[in-house]
């Protein structure tokens, strides 16, 4: 009974408290909410993003526990996958990515991402693409854009936050890097 | 007698002498003359470049298994690019259909990447969409492109414009037609053919007869590449030289492709068409390799008066002087008599009038340009013979223009006098590439003029309210269930005036949760809200979303006060459709140089410019408005399970009429008005909704389904408290997202989790 569960959600919530994480470990779904059904329990306590600001009136604040307490076991969404059309214009782009083909290689990527404009796998072989522009800030906004559209699916994840740091570092922000790299390493199966 | 005589020779002396000097000095005067001629035909035909204007293309289609693309709107694709339909689809350009298998046969093209050789694919079909597609051997072809679609050039105002053919593109038939009709004596000729000066002089020409002017292929190429039109006699001693000249220094086959590249063939606007290559694509709608008898005889037949024989103005007149043509080939046996009665019954063939002449997408074409000069010159845009691929999909632009005039053709029928003559625009883009595949700049879309699209700058209306809201949920203090003020407002401004702005309805409806006031459109609460959160803030979040520069920071911008472009407004809520990441909308994908080296051409870029988790609040609520919202008569355009986000807009008394809303795929902006500014008597909800709901019903989309952040979860609130309930005893629940873990106030009649049985009404 999804009310009930819903109940035993807020409960849920109410004892474990909402937390504020440094940054979305938390849990959902994965699935997209279609606004129409009510949300099926996650397994684990939920997090909440860094709010510097405060509640509207009469909302308590409530303290968190450290991310590296929580349990792992969240619901989680399959590794991202290639179609195959998008996936031979994906070997095509490396290929010439290989030759210096640094445009053709834009048109090849470009050509999968009109197939498949929502797959995350896409955006980062964008994002690798730009690092051999060296055009190292899209290269990372193509990585965060890529974490947009991968929630709940850790290995994208993962690979999102190696581009990041990838690209932090060739700009020698290296303690971001570092950091960012942490992030990839936390969703990494241990 | 003999001092006479004397007297006489000595003035025959001086006569003979004055002569031989004169005629040395004509000589002379010949000699530099020709030189000089010689000097400039030489050296102008050696260097042969025409002035090439870029060439721009639509997107070509993908073809892979599973394309949702049925077996009937690809050959109509097809139809479109100017493939045939054939029995046996032998040869590039030619396509065979049998229920849900298609074979065609696709032509070579030089993308942006690569030469894409010419193939022979079979693909097969189910409902909507490819499942197989192979080569000829039955070898799976993962993806592959058609040829896309010729739109139309970059040319200089008043200018040529023509596609350079190689000889080896030209059709045997051609040469041959143009030799049998124009210049029998071509092959033997040295450039002029006095007989036929003579002919052309003397012989009245008969009734029924081609007139056989006095000029050879080389003169009237002469004519048209060197020297301006006037025909005076100097002209034509001076065209009689240098054609002369040209074939002493130049092979016949040499001037023959010159003639087929150079020569007038038609006038499309203010586009001069020039060369059989562009003239084939202007009437026929297809390369020039592929014409059959019909259609070279047609072309051939228009050389001698392109607008006396206008195909499309003058068929009768066009179709009679073919048919002589084709007599006149049959009795110089350039083909057979059997062939040329064949040929002859044939309709003239040519394709609707500027659908695929290159005119038909002014408004688009005018954004590439624009876009293009951010990066070239414009003697580099309408000479260098650049190739452009642009973004446009004419399948959408076709169902954009069709919306478009449909629903203002009914407003005008609507009997209402501020309803008619109404003007209109329509921008589609793809969110998530940030590409602009539609943009239709008034009712006629095919009209070059005022682009409206780009240049019509009107206020927005209550487009505005989504970024007040996104600006208050970036403060992270406010949710969908926070109660604004929906209070009466009276602003003293700084010039001492007092504002009073008030709700459409004039109701005032006190306290409101947000998302109400952002779905019913609510003025006071609205303007209650955005002054609380900042006027600075707001406008910065215009400038945030894509916008050049923040607009003024005026109260009144907060009920849209500012003027802005459709496109404009589609750049800000492109970034709304693709989840706070901003992408510079772009009407060009890649440009290659003659050679096909690839040029400077906009990036695809993104930049996230808004948290997720506001994007994905506000994006919600924008769905709400569809749901119960003044969008909500969209829905019966569309499928019932299609998941769209938007917003109206109407501007003070009703002078504009603006839709702005998005699926997963689409976004398309729509606005209504007229020119004058005066006012029209819609809303947001009957003028620009209906355009953009009748173009949304009528397109292969998907729903808008963003991916919830992973620090909010979904919760049940009553749309008009705000608190929060089950969706099982109250009909007005409205499932929003908050942080996970805000505590919302329950409803004490229906508290969540109260499991009663689900209520039958309110809740989709």
């Amino acid at each position: 009974m999804p009310v009930i569960r819903i109940l035993a959600l807020a409960l849920l919530l109410a004892l474990s408290g909402c937390s504020v994480a440094p940054f979305k470990t938390g849990t959902t779904t994965g699935a997209t909410p279609t606004g129409s059904k009510p949300r099926e329990p996650g397994a684990g306590p939920v997090l909440t993003a860094p709010t510097e600001i405060g509640r509207p009136d009469g909302e308590p604040v409530i303290e968190t526990p450290p991310p590296a307490q929580l349990p792992r076991e969240r619901p989680r969404v399959p590794p991202a996958t290639l179609s195959p059309a998008s996936r031979s214009l994906v070997t095509q782009a490396q290929a010439q990515r290989k030759k210096g083909d640094l445009p053709g290689a834009t048109v090849s990527l470009e050509r999968a991402l009109r197939i498949e404009p929502k797959n995350p796998l896409l955006w980062l072989e964008m994002g690798r693409l730009r690092m051999d522009q060296r055009n190292y800030p899209q290269a990372e906004n193509m990585a965060r854009k890529a974490l947009s559209m991968s929630v709940g699916d850790d290995s994208t994840q993962s690979a999102a936050w190696r581009l990041i740091a990838d690209s932090l570092r060739a700009r020698d922000r290296n303690p971001e890097a570092e950091e960012a790299l942490e992030r990839a390493r936390a969703l990494e199966p241990s | 007698m003999a001092r006479k005589k004397r007297l006489s020779k000595s003035m025959r002396r001086r006569l003979q002498r004055g002569f031989a000097v004169l005629s040395l000095l004509l000589l002379l005067v010949a000699i530099v003359v020709v030189a000089v001629l010689d000097r400039r035909v030489t050296a102008q035909f050696e260097g042969r470049r025409w002035t090439l204007p870029a060439r721009v293309y639509a997107q070509p289609i993908e073809l892979y298994a599973g394309q949702q693309l049925s077996s009937r709107r690809f050959t109509e694709e097809l139809e479109r690019l100017g493939y045939l339909a054939v029995a046996n689809p032998d040869r590039p350009g030619t396509y065979r259909r049998r229920g849900d298998r298609v074979s065609v046969f696709v032509r070579d093209f030089r993308f942006a990447d690569e030469r894409q050789d010419a193939r022979a694919l079979r693909l097969g079909f189910s409902g909507d969409a490819i499942t197989s597609l192979e080569d000829a051997q039955g070898r799976e072809v993962a993806v592959m492109r058609l040829d896309p679609l010729l739109i139309g050039s970059i040319f200089p105002i008043h200018g040529e414009d023509r596609i350079v053919v190689a000889p080896d593109q030209v059709p045997p038939l051609l040469p041959a037609a143009l030799k049998a009709v124009e210049d029998r004596k071509f092959d033997s000729h040295h450039g002029v053919n006095p007989l036929a000066i003579l002919r052309a002089l003397f012989v009245n020409v008969r009734a029924g007869q081609i007139e056989q002017g006095g000029s050879t292929l080389t003169q009237q190429l002469v004519k048209s590449y060197f020297l301006d039109s006037r025909r005076t006699l100097r002209r034509k001693a001076e065209e009689a030289v240098m054609a002369v000249i040209l074939e002493s220094r130049f092979e016949k086959a040499d001037i023959m492709n010159a003639y087929i590249n150079e020569i007038y063939l038609g006038q499309d606007g203010r586009r001069a068409v020039h060369g059989f290559g562009l003239a084939s694509q202007f009437y026929f709608g297809k390369p020039l390799t592929e014409l059959a008898l019909p259609e070279i005889a047609l072309m051939v037949a228009i050389v001698r008066g392109p607008s006396y024989y206008d195909p499309r103005r003058q068929p009768e007149r066009a179709l009679e002087r073919r048919n002589l043509v084709l007599r006149v080939l049959a009795e110089q046996g350039v083909v057979s008599a059997a062939d040329a009665d064949q040929a002859a019954k044939k309709p003239l063939g040519v394709a609707a009038p500027g659908r695929k002449g290159g005119s038909f997408y002014p408004a688009f074409l005018d954004l590439v340009r624009r876009q293009l000069r951010e990066d070239y010159e414009e003697s580099a845009l309408t000479e260098a013979g650049l190739t452009v691929f642009s973004t446009l999909d004419p399948l959408l632009q076709e169902k954009a223009e069709t919306a478009l005039a449909g629903e203002l053709d009914r407003l005008d029928a609507s009997g209402r006098k501020e309803a008619k003559g109404l003007e209109g625009v329509v921008v589609v883009t793809t969110p998530q590439t940030g590409e602009i595949v539609g943009l239709v700049g008034g009712r006629r879309a095919a009209f070059d003029g005022f682009n409206r699209a780009l240049d019509a700058k009107r206020p927005i209306g209550s487009l505005a309210k989504p970024l007040v809201y996104l600006a208050a949920l970036e403060t992270g203090r406010y949710t969908p269930a926070t109660i604004l003020a929906d209070e009466p407002v009276d602003l003293k401004l700084p010039n001492g005036d007092r504002w009073k702005p008030a709700n459409f309805d004039k109701q005032v409806r006190g306290p409101v949760p947000m998302v109400r006031a952002l779905t019913q459109s609510l003025n006071l609460a609205t303007v209650n809200l955005g002054l609380e959160v900042g006027l600075d803030h707001v406008a910065r979040t215009f400038e945030q979303l894509g916008l050049d520069e923040a607009p003024p920071e005026f109260a009144s911008m907060l009920l849209g006060a500012t003027n802005l472009s459709p496109l404009e407004v589609a750049q800000m809520y492109n970034t709304l459709a693709n989840g706070g990441f901003r992408s510079s909308l772009r009407a060009v994908r890649a440009v290659i140089d003659e050679a096909g080296k690839p040029l400077k051409a906009p990036e695809l870029e993104v930049a996230e410019v808004a948290s997720p988790e506001a994007i994905y609040t506000l994006d919600r609520m924008l769905i709400e408005v569809m749901e119960r919202g003044t969008g909500r008569a969209a829905k019966r355009q569309l499928p019932s399970d299609l998941v769209v986000a938007g917003k109206t807009g109407t501007s003070n008394d009703y002078r504009d009429s603006w839709f702005s809303g998005f699926s997963g795929s689409h976004l398309v902006v729509a606005w209504v008005g007229h020119d004058d500014n005066s006012p029209t008597g819609l809303t947001g909800t009957t003028g620009g909704l209906a355009v953009w709901s009748r173009l949304m019903g009528s397109i292969a989309t998907s729903s808008f389904e963003p991916l919830l952040p992973e620090s909010l979860e979904h919760r049940w609130i009553d749309y008009f408290s705000g608190l929060e309930t089950s969706p099982y005893c109250n009909g007005s629940a409205v499932s929003l997202p908050f942080d996970v873990g805000t505590l919302l106030e329950p409803a004490a009649d229906c508290p969540p989790g109260a499991a009663e049985s689900p209520a039958t009404t309110g809740f989709p």
